[in-house]
């Protein structure tokens, strides 16, 4: 626990990281969400009223944990190689970063969602918030990929904002027919329910868990791969 | 430019040039976009403001065609802004503690930036063309160019006084604000106002749609304050990286 603590608190060490992290996603929910039923419109989508509201606050945590994560993993990696060859290993380094990630990914999700509980009336308010923090569980997981991956942090900040916006702009509200790889096309379709006062089905719950947690054990796997080949 | 000054710019390039995968990210990135964006945007009709007061009627699908380059050059300069500053420190210090005077080392830095800048508007520029052609392309070209730079100027501050995590945060945010939101004639009444204003991008942005827009130019006005911008900006940069380096010799 100690350790995942103080690689939260190393994330956090330089000057309004926290500040930027809690204030962003609640500016983004407040200065987007007036324009992307606008946006959507001119995409030919569907989005519209308080489910473009709830979709961005969705937006908003996975910016963040998306930036988070690949920052976690990829500044991490010397203290990391070296943690590992003192003896704690690959596995319980991974997994110390990834929780620590998920404590700092919770913080943007509450944010995101509480700007999205002041702007509307949520219908759904505990859907809403399941979907946003799958929002941002599942752009913490392809940043931790990317990070574990590309250490240059231009380079990999841009993939992650590359994945993003493909995933974005191709999911529900955005488009006729998402297609299968837009990864977070369960959770905007169960915020978009949540904010228009719909319950989503079954299916969509299943989906989005496993979806989720698929994500999340694929970057826990390619940070302990990584790790391994560092150590 | 001094020999040192030339040295300095020379090994700042070739830095650069060893990253492959950022010259691909930095020419794919604004080709997949762009296209991909006035490609699925509607022909819905559209009016908007234009500089010196004068509306025009177009289509949603040129006025997001006009603002996708902006768009892309301004996230795109910011984080090289950012990063190119903040992973050029480390090199500085030493070629300041070799002899080098702190501007001979700050000065080559802003020549890589304003380098990647101008072949991110290049590459941006080369791609729109193939569906979108603005009335005026000198205009266009120059409104882009200056958001670019006022945008990598912002990274470059970013980049230096905070984290690298609050960087991107900020400089994303800032992007995705100024020119996606507040100066984006996509949305609102088509003309913007209030908020937008007091960014640093504004004047270039109504440089973009000028010239977008407008066969003649009427944004002189515009013109001034992205210049005015642009020089406090650069001159911020310029004093915030002297002084570091200073502090480290």
């Amino acid at each position: 626990m100690s350790r995942t603590v103080a690689f939260a608190r190393e994330q956090l060490r330089a000057p309004f990281t926290l500040a930027l992290l809690i204030a962003i996603p609640a500016l983004f929910v407040v200065s987007a969400a007036g324009v992307l039923s606008e946006f959507a419109g001119a995409l030919g989508g569907s989005l519209a009223g308080d489910a473009s509201v709830a979709l961005s606050a969705g937006w908003a945590a996975a910016f963040i944990s998306g930036a988070l994560g690949f920052f976690q993993a990829a500044s991490s990696r010397d203290a990391d190689r070296r943690l590992a060859l003192a003896g704690l290993g690959p596995v319980r380094v991974a997994a110390s970063r990834i929780v620590a990630s998920v404590l700092l990914s919770v913080v943007a999700a509450a944010a995101a969602f509480a700007a999205l509980e002041l702007r509307i009336d949520v219908a759904h308010p505990l859907h809403a918030a399941v979907a946003v923090l799958a929002f941002a569980l599942l752009y913490l997981a392809i940043g931790v990929l990317v990070g574990s991956v590309i250490r240059a942090p231009l380079e990999g900040s841009l993939l992650v904002v590359f994945v993003f916006l493909l995933d974005a702009f191709a999911g529900p509200g955005m488009s006729g027919s998402p297609p299968a790889w837009a990864v977070s096309q369960k959770a905007a379709d169960i915020l978009i329910d949540a904010g228009t006062g719909i319950g989503s089905p079954t299916g969509d719950w299943v989906r989005l868990a496993i979806v989720t947690a698929g994500a999340l054990a694929a970057a826990f796997c390619v940070f302990v791969a990584a790790a391994r080949s560092r150590a | 430019m001094n020999a040192r000054m030339t040295t300095a710019t020379r090994l700042g390039f070739r830095e650069q040039a060893r990253r492959p995968l950022l010259l691909v990210l930095l020419v794919g990135l604004p080709f997949f976009f762009i296209t991909r964006a006035i490609a699925r945007t509607e022909p819905m009709p559209r009016l908007i403001g234009l500089p010196g007061g004068g509306e025009v009627l177009t289509t949603m699908k040129d006025v997001h065609g006009a603002s996708m380059v902006t768009i892309t050059v301004a996230f795109l300069a910011a984080l090289c802004g950012a990063f190119v500053m903040r992973s050029a420190q480390s090199a500085d210090r030493r070629l300041v503690v070799a002899g080098f005077r702190p501007l001979e080392a700050v000065l080559p830095r802003l020549f890589v930036l304003a380098a990647a800048t101008g072949v991110m508007l290049v590459v941006s520029l080369a791609v729109t063309a193939m569906s979108f052609s603005p009335r005026s392309w000198p205009a266009f070209a120059v409104g882009n160019l200056l958001v670019g730079l006022t945008y990598a100027c912002i990274g470059a501050l970013a980049g230096v006084m905070l984290g690298q995590l609050g960087a991107t945060y900020l400089v994303l945010f800032l992007a995705m604000l100024g020119t996606g939101i507040l100066q984006n004639p996509m949305f609102g009444d088509g003309t913007p106002g209030g908020l937008a204003l007091a960014f640093p991008d504004y004047g270039a942005g109504r440089i973009v749609i000028d010239g977008a827009f407008s066969g003649s130019f009427h944004a002189w006005g515009d013109l001034a304050l992205a210049l005015g911008w642009l020089a406090a900006l650069g001159l911020a940069v310029v004093w915030v990286l002297r002084r570091l380096l200073r502090s480290a010799s």
